[in-house]
């Protein structure tokens, strides 16, 4: 059985008036079959390019990427019988309903009018959407919105979900609500790559990480294995002026305006909690998170949007 | 194959055709205020006698300028709303998105044109292989400037472009060409550029249809199925589907 998602030393150059930009220099990876694979990355980071690329928008330069086999180039016929996408900033119909979004989408999709209408209403309710399935998208907030173009992605009985950047701009409960959906059709055995760059989200809906940056895929893995690549698996966070030099024989030390992050092992947190100079009021102690792998892998400079 | 074919073109004319007339009807409005605005002052200027010439324009122009503005709907569904990438990542055939949604802009003519149809009957009395060939005509004329508008479409990349192409669009090919006057009436250089452009032809035929009978319309009938066919091999070849794939 081919893997789900493979791409190998995928390269895409966007070129407009003579300047050329390189989205994606080197991206190789592949997904498991069934779970979430969560795309991490800062704006401009190839993400974007790499979902257009695999659902046959955009040519590669260099390299290829395959679904399930399929190449996008080669097979794309083939491929759009077993993809289906939520683009980037993606926005309903503001005239219809999220019903007759999943409805008349199944029914473009060539299915007959009863099998539309049944896949709707399993659709709505399997999200949740009831509520507000029959109102029309201009009365619907942000995340209900967002929620609809969700649902019709899904809507499709398709072998990979491409959800790019589903929750940008929600709110953390709003986001929630996106968050339930994917997590039902993760449950229901399904396959989906999601592009973030939240990285509460990718730690939580993620049976698989890959981390990129500057058209860089950087490292791939489950949150456990991404921390565990670390040379620390332990994070103190102190509050107000700390010495920090007091720290660097424990590990590696991170000052900025909110504070000192010292990244260091287990056996170290004794000794430190004993040092006088530490008030213990101000400090919080935890293991290596997401967002330290994230910003260990990639650095914290500014990348420039690929958009 | 046909039949999904046929599910998918339904579903596109519903969403921007039914549904939004159901819900919105006052862009009914103003699909058809510019032709009948044209009519009336036809009938002010030209009195009684120019009703017939004035229907003929104003059934063409509605046909025009709904397939002009469709450059508007479809890039605000490719730019603004990315409904255009959902279906391009999905079997759905460009052309049959493009004809869905040029059918589901027909529709809010549909009353206009119905109106300005039966002016021509009773003003011509024409029968019906007449009528027909006037929907034949018609109908050339909504794949020629609906297959041009998807070709636009695919081609801009800014949604505040689109508003000056298309008003300018629908000018050129809607009321500039010999509609409303005989071509005979433009100086000889001009009437050369205005046969390039296909409702020229399309005018010409309908007044052959409707005024003289049949007459002298083979050739134009030629011209305009031949200028549809280039202008299909066109978009097919030059219409930038799925982003800019080089």
């Amino acid at each position: 059985m081919p893997v789900p998602l493979e791409s190998k030393s995928l390269k895409k150059i966007y070129r407009n008036k003579g300047r050329s930009t390189t989205a994606i220099n080197d991206f190789t990876f592949s997904v498991k079959e069934k779970g979430v694979f969560s795309l991490l990355g800062r704006n401009g980071s190839g993400k974007t390019t790499f979902v257009k690329v695999s659902t046959t928008q955009l040519t590669p330069d260099d390299g290829y990427v395959r679904v399930f086999g399929k190449d996008v180039v080669e097979d794309e016929k083939e491929l759009r019988h077993m993809i289906s996408l939520v683009p980037q900033e993606s926005r309903p119909f503001p005239h219809m309903t999220p019903y007759e979004h999943v409805y008349y989408f199944q029914k473009m999709n060539g299915k007959a009018r009863e099998e539309s209408k049944e896949r709707a209403e399993s659709v709505i309710g399997l999200l949740g959407m009831h509520d507000f399935a029959r109102t029309e998208c201009v009365n619907l907030s942000g995340g209900q919105k967002q929620l609809t173009m969700v649902a019709m992605a899904l809507s499709l009985d398709t072998q990979i979900y491409f959800l790019d950047e589903p929750t940008i701009g929600l709110d953390i409960i709003t986001r929630k609500g996106v968050w339930n959906a994917i997590n039902k059709y993760r449950d229901a055995g399904k396959t989906i790559l999601l592009t973030t760059h939240y990285l509460d989200e990718a730690a939580f809906l993620s049976d698989e990480i890959g981390i990129v940056s500057h058209g860089n895929f950087i490292k791939q893995g489950t949150l456990d294995e991404l921390r565990s690549g670390l040379e620390y698996d332990t994070r103190v966070a102190m509050r107000g002026r700390v010495d920090h030099r007091a720290f660097e024989p424990y590990g590696k030390v991170h000052s900025d305006e909110r504070g000192t992050v010292l990244f260091t092992s287990q056996e170290y947190v004794e000794k430190i909690l004993s040092d006088s100079s530490v008030r213990k009021e101000r400090i919080e102690i935890g293991p290596i998170g997401l967002d330290d792998v994230f910003i260990s892998l990639v650095g914290e400079d500014i990348e420039v949007d690929e958009n | 194959m046909i039949r999904e074919l046929y599910r998918t073109i339904t579903s596109l004319t519903a969403m921007n055709g039914f549904i939004p007339l159901w819900r919105r009807p006052i862009a009914l409005i103003a699909v058809i205020s510019t032709p009948f605005s044209f009519l009336f002052f036809i009938y002010l200027f030209g009195g009684p006698s120019k009703i017939l010439i004035g229907a003929i324009g104003g059934v063409l122009f509605t046909i025009v300028n709904a397939s002009t503005m469709l450059q508007t709907d479809l890039l605000f569904y490719k730019l603004d709303l990315k409904f255009q990438q959902v279906v391009a990542s999905t079997p759905i055939n460009p052309l049959a998105y493009m004809f869905g949604l040029a059918t589901g802009n027909i529709v809010f003519t549909l009353p206009g044109l119905a109106i300005f149809m039966a002016i021509i009957v009773y003003e011509s009395h024409i029968g019906t292989l007449q009528i027909l060939s006037v929907i034949g005509t018609l109908a050339t004329t909504w794949v020629i400037f609906s297959m041009f508008s998807f070709l636009v479409s695919t081609r801009v990349r800014e949604m505040r472009d689109i508003w000056p192409i298309s008003v300018m669009f629908s000018i050129i090919f809607g009321v500039v060409p010999p509609i409303y006057y005989s071509i005979s009436a433009l100086p000889g250089p001009v009437q050369y550029v205005a046969y390039v452009v296909p409702t020229t032809w399309a005018a010409i035929l309908l007044k052959g249809i409707v005024i003289q009978d049949f007459a002298g319309v083979a050739l134009p009938a030629l011209v305009f199925v031949i200028e549809m066919l280039c202008v299909l091999a066109f978009t097919s070849r030059f219409s930038d589907w799925r982003l800019n794939r080089s």
